[in-house]
């Protein structure tokens, strides 16, 4: 049910939304075919992104792909946390390191040993546009534990245009979301995986 | 019923022609990858696959009902609009202007559909006299205000009231013993096969150009070719005017004319923001504005010829 949920919410409602009235352009997604897992990291700029990511995941995978969401942002009351959970398909997390009750990077670890998927944004919270900031250092720690895993970068590029931070009104302006291939790491060490990710990333911005 | 045909009409006629000219055009291109397969010979073939399916959604959205056209050129005024707002770079913080001049497109053509003339003609003027600059000064931002304005108003212009006036043909014209829409595949037609004359003239003969610092890729002969055979094509696809021969030739020509102009127009924006295309959803054409630039001088004085003509 909930799989269905989300692919009339994603796959056909925001898909065609934003190809034909934003103007979004997919480019390189058969990237995404390929893999079974994966870790997208994406940079951040604006709350469309994440409906930008998730509308491109091929249908089969939708259900077990989990964008990360902050708890005191996100889930308010509990309409909103139900919405998160079962439209959205994100998995919501404490900020506040006195209130968690399991560390964020445990959870997206169980994810991840689950068998399903994550949409992270390692930046953290929403950027400056055209500038892709430091990491943090999460990332780092869960491709170390989970090495086997497919880590896709994706950049999306002036999609901040379409709905930028503090505001409400969606305008359409053309944009692009580009897949990168899997990263291949050449060293297990946490800065090494850290430059390596934020390279790649930065190599996909440079490119288009 | 969506489609009538009927085969002895004007307008049927053109769509027959249409689809022999493309049809023979496929032919060629096959024959000659067959003998001859090169990089140019692949371009042309995915370029005229493009124009297939241009042609079908053109014809359909054309020979439909009023209410369909009205929309398909509405829509074409957003997509065209999108491409122009997105390439010249406003600053994001006039978003909310932004958002007007897309709820711009929505009016005019509201008008246009009840057909309220006065309303239709005077309102975007004033949208651009007084709404954008009132919306604009409201809005926080300090910065970048006069070349924003100008770049909202350039697109505006561009994208809405000049392609609106294909609308205008519709609504307002009405013909003894034509249909309405007789008109619009008149300046549509004629306006592409300008182009593809302009572009086949100038790849074969080639060798002075018109226009160095705007558009290097256009050359004198192209032009002459086109405006020689676009005159002559104009002549013979004139029953779907009520033009005599001597109207026909005049008014080609100032399509050939203005088309040529209008292109390069477009061009020379295109070179000033660094773009080659302002997109790239038609595969080997560019943007959907990238294919229409030769109507966006043209569309308008043709209205207003037809319109002072038929009031004489």
């Amino acid at each position: 049910m909930k799989k269905i949920v989300l692919i009339f919410f994603y796959s056909l409602f925001w898909r065609n939304f934003l190809k034909l009235i934003i103007g979004l352009n997919y480019i390189n997604r058969e990237i995404l075919f390929k893999s079974k897992q994966f870790i997208l990291i994406a940079n951040h700029n604006s709350h469309m992104d994440t409906m930008a990511i998730m509308s491109s995941i091929p249908i089969k995978n939708i259900s077990k792909t989990h964008p990360m969401a902050a708890l005191d942002f996100f889930g308010g009351n509990k309409i909103k946390k139900f919405l998160m959970r079962n439209l959205i398909n994100a998995t919501l997390i404490d900020r506040n390191p006195e209130l968690q009750k399991e560390k964020p990077i445990q959870i997206m670890d169980d994810i991840l040993k689950k068998g399903r998927s994550l949409l992270l944004y390692p930046e953290g919270s929403r950027g400056i546009s055209h500038n892709i900031s430091n990491f943090k250092n999460g990332l780092a720690i869960l491709i170390q534990n989970n090495p086997n895993i497919d880590v896709i970068p994706v950049y999306l590029k002036d999609i901040h245009k379409t709905l930028p931070k503090g505001s409400k009104l969606i305008v359409p302006f053309k944009c692009k979301i580009i897949f990168g291939q899997p990263i291949q790491f050449d060293s297990y060490d946490l800065n090494d995986i850290l430059v390596k990710s934020q390279c790649s990333l930065i190599e996909l911005k440079e490119n288009y | 019923m969506i489609l009538d045909i009927d085969f002895s009409s004007p307008n049927n006629l053109l769509v027959l022609i249409i689809f022999m000219i493309l049809i023979l055009a496929s032919s060629v291109f096959f024959i000659w990858k067959r003998i001859q397969p090169n990089a140019l010979v692949d371009q042309m073939i995915k370029t005229t696959q493009s124009w297939w399916v241009m042609c079908f959604v053109f014809l359909f959205a054309i020979l439909s009902n009023t209410v369909i056209t009205i929309l398909a050129i509405a829509l074409l005024s957003f997509v065209a609009l999108r491409e122009l707002v997105s390439a010249l770079n406003i600053n994001i913080d006039y978003r909310s202007s932004v958002f007007l001049c897309y709820l711009s497109i929505f009016f005019q053509y509201f008008f246009i559909y009840k057909g309220w003339f006065i309303e239709a003609i005077i309102f975007l003027p004033l949208f651009i006299l007084v709404i954008l600059p009132c919306s604009m000064i409201i809005s926080t931002c300090r910065k970048g205000f006069l070349r924003s304005y100008s770049f909202l108003s350039i697109s505006v212009i561009l994208a809405v009231y000049s392609i609106s006036h294909l609308a205008f043909l519709i609504t307002f014209i009405h013909l003894d013993n034509l249909s309405s829409k007789s008109l619009l595949l008149f300046l549509i037609f004629l306006t592409q096969i300008n182009d593809i004359m302009q572009f086949i003239f100038g790849k074969i003969f080639g060798r002075n150009k018109i226009l160095p610092y705007v558009s290097p890729n256009k050359t004198w002969e192209g032009f002459l070719g086109g405006l020689l055979s676009t005159t002559i094509i104009g002549c013979l696809i004139g029953f779907l005017t009520p033009f005599n021969y001597y109207e026909l030739i005049v008014v080609s020509t100032i399509i050939a004319v203005l088309g040529f102009l209008g292109d390069s127009f477009l061009s020379a924006i295109k070179r000033d923001v660094g773009v080659k295309d302002l997109g790239v959803s038609i595969s080997g054409h560019g943007g959907f504005f990238d294919r229409i630039d030769s109507l966006v001088i043209i569309s308008a004085p043709f209205f207003y010829i037809f319109y002072f003509l038929l009031e004489l």
